[in-house]
């Protein structure tokens, strides 16, 4: 076997790949940390050198109606249409995992293709809808709308949480007696809480975050993406600062769930007995 | 003496009988029917309307159509805005890929097994913050007078501000970040469960450091190189905010100053709330989108 490489070339490889890794994730991390770190700032444009701590940022947050509200909104309408494509997508998963049938391939296809439409297209075709029923503007339209490209995430991550369990279990339940729906209930759904409060998790994610469909369909009931957005344009100002930190707040608590829900999901071999 | 024993009767059903299965699905598949389905095929259809007196009117005209092929190239110049938009998301697809994919070797084969899963969750974390917030920071930073030039300028590396906000290099910064962790996410999956044995082999038979990169893990990284270009390609296209926020919607960039296509048409709904002629719009970005959709597969099937 011949010597390849001089043993400092690959250190030096590794030193580098160090140097980009420590590169990256300082630019993954940058934007999060001006939000919290210039929510704090005195001056009015976010800038060095740093001119003086302050919380005003803050309190002209929470003083100000429309970004609260939006944020109620938001809060109000992403569990709620997260919830409802968890529930739909868990069933669409169970069925997808355990029955084969004619034409199983298309309905795939057809329930995972909203999450790849371009928001863009689903936002304009909602408001054609939507508005010929007169139903949009409020924030049960976004609802609507949003559990549309919520359940394919749901299917996907319980489909995934649906792979790991070995099918003897459930056929096990059977033979003792249990009829399907005893068995769904009773033998599939607690196997399935890590993939139901994943999905939730990203779908919930999704949700809040969302801001296309949100801007055509809301009207006069924004979401918080869409307030903000909103804001960009006229009112430029620090405290859009602080309601980063506040969402960014939030998205750690999403993050620590995803810690201990999502990644071991994902990161597990498929156990053996699955046929 | 045969003791009886009563056994519990299976009361399954075979999967072909199963109500089970219907009452599963056709939930589902009614409601993405009613709000998916539906909406897609109004609006289509919505395109072919015409506006009388400011109302949308129903019908089948292809007003709407030839009123924007006849401004293609002129007017609202939607040629340039179409250009624009496959010329920033082919770029930014492969900007991803180059970036992302180091990283992502990073993770696997510099980082020690244990700390694995910490260092992906840091690296998703970005994710599962708010998009138009991570863009707004991104405005600060790369600002005239943003954090980037102010540090750069006392430093004294330049003597004048960068401009990269309102071009579509800034576009393509916010639209990076966003991909990145997804596109970090895939390539790790992919890259960790390749075989190492493959490359322990590869050496033993003869082969240097770039050849089995070359040769044996990127190949097998294809399923994964393949969903990061189809992801980044069509998440690009269809973005919006990035283009408005950090590009300042008519961003200028190597083909020159002119809007992206999911800007022109986001802004002139917002300008004229003219329904038939924005669903044209829409269905043309559609038709495109498939295009490169259809041209993409079959590239991908050559290669094989």
């Amino acid at each position: 076997m011949t010597q390849q490489h001089q043993p400092w070339f690959r250190r030096s490889l590794a030193a580098g790949g160090w140097v980009y890794l420590a590169l990256g994730y300082s630019l993954l991390m940058l934007p999060i940390l001006t939000l919290v770190v210039f929510s704090f700032e005195a001056s009015r444009f976010p800038t060095l050198p740093w001119t003086g701590w302050t919380w005003d940022w803050y309190q002209q947050l929470f003083s100000d109606g429309k970004l609260l509200q939006a944020l109620r909104a938001s809060l109000l309408v992403s569990p709620l249409s997260a919830g409802i494509a968890t529930i739909l997508g868990f069933f669409a998963a169970y069925a997808l995992n355990r029955f084969n049938f004619r034409g199983k391939k298309a309905l795939t296809i057809m329930l995972i293709v909203p999450i790849l439409v371009p928001p863009l297209i689903l936002g304009v075709a909602f408001l054609g809808l939507l508005s010929r029923i007169n139903l949009q503007g409020h924030l049960h339209s976004i609802l609507l709308c949003h559990v549309v490209i919520l359940i394919p995430t749901a299917i996907a991550l319980i489909t995934l949480r649906l792979m790991q369990m070995p099918k003897a279990i459930e056929q096990a339940a059977w033979n003792l007696g249990a009829t399907e729906w005893q068995a769904l209930w009773r033998v599939v759904l607690p196997w399935s809480i890590p993939g139901i409060a994943g999905a939730f998790l990203l779908a919930f994610t999704f949700s809040f975050d969302e801001f296309v469909i949100a801007w055509f369909v809301s009207g006069f009931e924004p979401t918080l993406p869409v307030s903000i957005y909103n804001f960009l344009g006229s009112n430029l100002s620090p405290t859009l600062n602080a309601v980063g930190t506040i969402v960014f707040l939030m998205s750690v608590l999403l993050l620590i769930g995803v810690e201990l829900l999502l990644l071991p999901m994902l990161l597990a071999q498929p156990t053996k007995t699955n046929s | 003496m045969q003791i009886p024993v009563a056994r519990p009767q299976a009361s399954w059903t075979p999967d072909r009988a199963s109500r089970l299965k219907y009452l599963c699905l056709v939930p589902v598949v009614l409601y993405d029917s009613i709000f998916f389905l539906l909406p897609l095929v109004f609006l289509i259809w919505i395109g072919f309307w015409s506006v009388e007196n400011y109302q949308a009117v129903p019908g089948f005209s292809i007003a709407n159509y030839s009123d924007i092929f006849s401004q293609f190239f002129s007017r609202s110049r939607y040629a340039y805005a179409i250009a624009q938009s496959v010329w920033v998301s082919a770029t930014t697809t492969l900007l991803g890929l180059l970036l992302c994919y180091p990283f992502a070797l990073g993770l696997v084969f510099l980082v020690p097994a244990r700390l694995q899963r910490f260092a992906l969750v840091l690296a998703i974390a970005p994710f599962w913050t708010s998009y138009i917030l991570r863009l707004y920071a991104w405005q600060t930073v790369i600002n005239t007078n943003g954090l980037l030039n102010t540090v750069l300028l006392r430093l004294g590396w330049i003597d004048a501000p960068l401009q990269i906000i309102f071009t579509q290099m800034g576009t393509r910064i916010g639209l990076l970040h966003y991909l990145a962790p997804i596109m970090i996410l895939i390539l790790y999956l992919v890259l960790r469960n390749i075989d190492q044995t493959l490359l322990k082999a590869s050496e033993n038979l003869g082969a240097n450091l770039w050849q089995s990169f070359w040769r044996v893990l990127v190949p097998l990284s294809r399923p994964g190189l393949v969903y990061c270009v189809v992801f980044g390609s069509i998440i690009s296209l269809g973005d919006v905010l990035s283009g408005i926020v950090l590009g300042g919607g008519t961003g200028k960039s190597l083909l020159g100053s002119f809007p992206l296509f999911s800007t022109v048409i986001l802004n002139e709904y917002a300008a004229s709330t003219n329904l038939p002629r924005t669903s044209a719009l829409a269905t043309l970005l559609i038709g495109l989108m498939v295009i490169i959709l259809v041209l993409g597969l079959q590239f991908a099937a050559i290669d094989d």
